[in-house]
């Protein structure tokens, strides 16, 4: 068994006081092994997404302890924490979220800079280039189709090269073949060796993964694997 | 992809926004620039015309208003007040160098108002170290002739030998003074035997400059003035304050309803960039996302609303130079300004530019805070859940 990548101990996160008081995720322990591609299934508002988000450092837990690569994320102060998203971890998203007024390639740049890569010069292109859309890369993201789009924000998340790659419901706004290729692409990124979270609503994303994990009322109901490994 | 180059994307993406805000930032600014431009001109102007007066004291008569006495430094027409028995009184001072006497009047020439001054021909030559352009001065301390300012000379083609009307009475122009910079040049002279004839004033004139033999004497001098005759006594420093004074209290006054326009301005950069954190929420919880500090976002508004200052600031300053020159004789035109017909220089320096750009960013930054503020601490859950 390889090392645990991600560590989560009595992780719970609650929104709100009183009678208002949302248990988003309840005492959730898990922890995933670097290499591993995990999908997150599961009701909407059942705190898939909150769990993403506090993996990520986007977000801190109310309670319990978090570790990424042996570091515990939940004492780090802000500043540090935006080191971890821009370096150790990548962020796809389901609508993409790439800047409007930048080009595809300024939309990897930034996050080149924003994770103070020192060496930037070709690498922005090159990520491009490798996800066919070297042609694209001057192109502002309203000119690029929805799978163009989410692979320049792939390309984003991957511009720091993080072990860590988080992805609430990629393929949720493509249409099947662009969703098929997308697939492709984060399979090419497993053998690479990088560590894949993905919450998804499909059943055919999820088979791709390696392990699935269902999550109800904020808490991992079933954790199952799909055989390889 | 840079700082600079992110805040730069961000500021031209909403043009019309951008436009306007940085119109705000430039009037607000070219105002304050006209005025303070505007106002240092002027005070230069008044300055020079009190060098000019060439006098350490000026005697007036009792009970003159504080525009009269700035009259004698703007060459307007002057109640005749002081008889010329008191002149002698005064010349008779010890400590006095010279004194010499003043009747200024008014006449019509063409239909324009042009200041007739009645002199001691010999004494003035000595004090203003007048030099003639063209022509001849006086040759006698009563010759019936006038001498012409430069300005005078120019604006109604006159030269040596034509005619000037003083009251009607025909006069020849016998010489035209070398243009000085003052309000010289903008007036007529006769000898005052002649003026005090032709306006009917028997032997009175209006006021009397003086020169003492030692400047450390001229208090006890203007004391002592005072005893010999009956008159009243400035000091051209005291003339010059009060002058100063009053052109600076319009001049703050102005400069103050600028400030409104500027602070206005920065309200409109405090409100552009509120709006535009609001709208770029969700970009903000992607930058954090994807690894922006909070100070990275911090300083990205500050630099942009640093933008709209540096930009206004010298839009402004081009704006405001550009208006000085236009309106500024318009503006001037008042009464205590008058006479300074050859329309105060505006006055611009390096410093008065380096000091509008500073105020202009400094107050821009200053408008940034709150909105950069507010950006910084946006959590990137929250900024993201905006759609």
């Amino acid at each position: 068994m390889s090392e645990a990548v991600i560590a989560l101990e009595s992780v719970s996160k609650t929104y709100g006081s009183g009678a208002a008081t949302t248990q988003a995720v309840s005492d959730v322990s898990m922890s995933v092994a670097r290499g591993t591609w995990v999908a997150i299934m599961g009701p909407s508002g059942h705190g898939k997404s909150t769990l993403l988000q506090l993996i990520g450092g986007l977000d801190r837990p109310s309670a319990g302890r978090i570790v990424l690569d042996g570091a515990e994320i939940g004492s780090l102060d802000a500043t540090k924490l935006a080191a971890v998203r821009g370096r150790k971890i990548g962020f796809v998203f389901q609508f993409f979220n790439l800047m409007p007024y930048l080009t595809a390639l300024e939309n990897v740049e930034i996050a080149l800079w924003l994770g103070g890569a020192a060496k930037r010069n070709g690498r922005a292109m090159e990520l491009l280039e490798h996800f066919g859309l070297g042609d694209k890369a001057h192109h502002l993201p309203g000119m690029l189709s929805g799978g163009q789009q989410q692979r320049v924000a792939i390309a984003r998340a991957l511009a720091n090269d993080p072990d860590i790659l988080l992805m609430d419901e990629p393929t949720g706004n493509l249409d099947s073949a662009a969703e098929a290729e997308l697939l492709t692409l984060l399979d090419g990124l497993h053998q690479a060796g990088k560590t894949l979270l993905m919450v998804t609503h499909n059943p055919a994303v999820a088979a791709r993964a390696e392990r699935v994990l269902q999550v109800k009322d904020g808490r991992i109901v079933a954790d199952t694997r799909n055989g390889t490994v | 992809m840079n700082l600079g180059k992110l805040v730069w994307r961000n500021l031209l993406r909403r043009r019309g926004r951008f436009i306007f805000t940085l119109a705000g930032v430039s009037v607000g600014m070219a105002a304050f620039v006209a005025l303070m431009t505007i106002g240092q001109g002027l005070t230069g102007e008044i300055r020079k015309q009190a060098q000019g007066l060439g006098a350490n004291l000026v005697v007036t008569p009792k009970g003159w208003c504080a525009y009269e006495q700035i009259s004698v430094l703007t060459g307007e027409q002057l109640p005749e007040a002081i008889p010329m028995s008191e002149l002698e009184k005064i010349r008779a001072v010890p400590g006095v160098k010279s004194a010499v006497p003043y009747l200024n009047e008014k006449t019509a020439f063409r239909n324009q108002p042009v200041p007739v001054i009645g002199i001691w021909p010999q004494e003035m030559r000595t004090l203003q170290k007048w030099t003639v352009e063209s022509g001849r001065y006086f040759n006698a301390p009563d010759e019936r002739a006038v001498v012409i300012g430069a300005a005078i000379a120019k604006q109604f083609q006159l030269k040596p030998g034509d005619e000037f009307t003083v009251r009607g009475k025909p006069l020849p122009v016998i010489g035209v003074l070398r243009e000085a910079g003052t309000k010289d040049d903008i007036a007529t002279f006769i000898p005052l035997p002649l003026a005090q004839q032709i306006y009917e004033v028997q032997d009175k004139v209006s006021f009397i400059a003086v020169q003492v033999t030692d400047l450390e004497q001229m208090e006890a001098v203007s004391l002592n003035i005072q005893e010999v005759a009956n008159v009243a006594v400035v000091s051209d420093k005291q003339l010059l304050a009060s002058i100063l004074s009053i052109v600076g209290t319009v001049g703050a006054a102005m400069q103050a309803v600028a400030a409104v326009g500027v602070l206005a301005a920065a309200f409109g950069i405090v409100n552009t960039l509120l709006t535009a954190v609001y709208e770029r929420q969700r970009e903000i919880g992607i930058l954090q996302a994807i690894g922006s500090t909070r100070r990275t976002l911090f300083l990205a508004f500050m630099l942009e609303s640093g933008l709209y200052g540096l930009l206004g600031g010298l839009l402004g300053t081009a704006l405001g130079v550009l208006g000085a020159y236009l309106f500024g004789p318009a503006l001037t035109d008042n009464a205590f300004t008058a006479s300074l017909r050859q329309s105060p220089t505006p006055a611009l320096d390096e410093v008065t530019i380096l000091f509008t750009l500073g105020f202009s960013v400094g107050l821009a930054l200053l408008a940034g805070l709150y909105p950069a503020y507010r950006a910084a601490k946006l959590s990137p859950v929250e900024a993201m859940r905006h759609v």
